[in-house]
């Protein structure tokens, strides 16, 4: 009788100690890795931008939802209080980029002092292409 | 001689006035909110892009739906392959009217109740709607802020029926637009 007992109360300690482990990974699942994820594609802003509006799907199955990075010269520059935006190639027909919080934090000093023409390397995420803000690139870390 | 002069000037004031009529945004956000007791889902996507009219009323607004975020990392991947399908549907877009722009003064500052309607693609599916929200001058910034629900049968979003108690069928939107007159550079 005490042995059956004993038996059914580790199952079920082992149940519920299972149970609150797979809610406690999902909801703590960690977030992609965009900063050390590996580089689907080296582009220039320009070259990037000209990809997408000659062949939107193309571009898409090519650098949709990947991590790139690109290189251009910043053509507008936007700072409120919850983001940086830096805008690559043209204002209209260029490569926006949504800067992560973390490399904000990180090079405080640099993004300040960041203005239109200076050259800049950044790695993010391919959100895809807007009519309005060209493509759209978000969670950008500083590579240079 | 002078009438080329006058003609040239004339293009001039046109020119400057044409672009005084429109004003963008890149950095507009929308918020998505749906709670029942048993889960909360908040999302929020900051590169939401609009441009408006303020002669005509005319209003668009778009943004990639990928620019979503969310706090569960596990939310956010399913938002994106099994709700909105984000491969599938890169882009939800608004294409409208303001209806009583003409009762607004653009040129000083002041607050508005605004009516508009249009059409609204989200998830590949167009349907037409009408809100209300507000807008606001202030020292040459328009800011729009409305709040409407989306259901989400009506774009064809499914959801299982496992999650159906976790998941209202109506998505609040919260849309924040901070509009700044729009000059074409060089």
């Amino acid at each position: 009788m005490k042995k059956w007992l004993k038996i059914i109360l580790i199952i079920a300690v082992v149940g519920i100690f299972a149970g609150a482990g797979t809610v406690y990974y999902i909801f703590n699942m960690p977030h992609r890795d965009v900063e050390h994820e590996k580089l689907a594609y080296t582009i220039e802003a320009s070259m990037l931008y000209s990809e997408y509006s000659n062949n939107e799907e193309a571009g898409n199955s090519k650098f949709g939802n990947k991590v790139i990075q690109v290189s251009g010269k910043i053509a507008e520059i936007s700072r409120d209080a919850y983001q940086v935006s830096i805008t690559l190639a043209d204002p209209m027909e260029g490569v926006n980029c949504a800067l992560d919080s973390i490399t904000i934090v990180d090079n405080k000093a640099f993004v300040e002092s960041l203005k239109e023409n200076d050259t800049i390397t950044l790695k993010g995420k391919c959100d895809g292409f807007d009519m309005i803000m060209g493509v759209v690139l978000t969670r950008c870390y500083i590579v240079k | 001689m002078k009438s080329r002069i006058i003609l040239v000037l004339i293009f001039a004031c046109l020119s400057i006035g044409m672009q005084a009529q429109k004003y963008i945004t890149k950095t507009g956000t929308i918020e998505i909110f749906s709670e029942t007791p048993m889960f909360t889902i908040e999302g929020i996507n900051r590169k939401v892009a609009s441009v408006i009219n303020v002669e005509t009323g005319d209003v668009v607004a778009s943004t990639l739906v990928r620019s979503f975020k969310f706090k569960e990392a596990l939310v956010e991947e399913h938002f994106n392959e099994n709700y909105i399908e984000s491969d599938k549907f890169p882009k939800s877009i608004f294409k409208g009217k303001i209806m009583n722009i003409d009762k607004i003064d653009f040129s000083k500052d002041g607050s508005y109740e605004i009516t508009f309607e249009g059409k609204l693609t989200i998830h590949g599916t167009t349907n037409y709607i009408k809100e209300k929200g507000n807008l606001t001058i202030k020292e040459g910034v328009i800011t729009v802020i409305v709040d409407f629900s989306v259901s989400l049968k009506a774009y064809k979003i499914k959801v299982e029926k496992s999650y159906e108690d976790a998941i209202k069928d109506d998505i609040l939107l919260k849309i924040h637009f901070d509009y700044k007159p729009y000059n074409k550079k060089k």
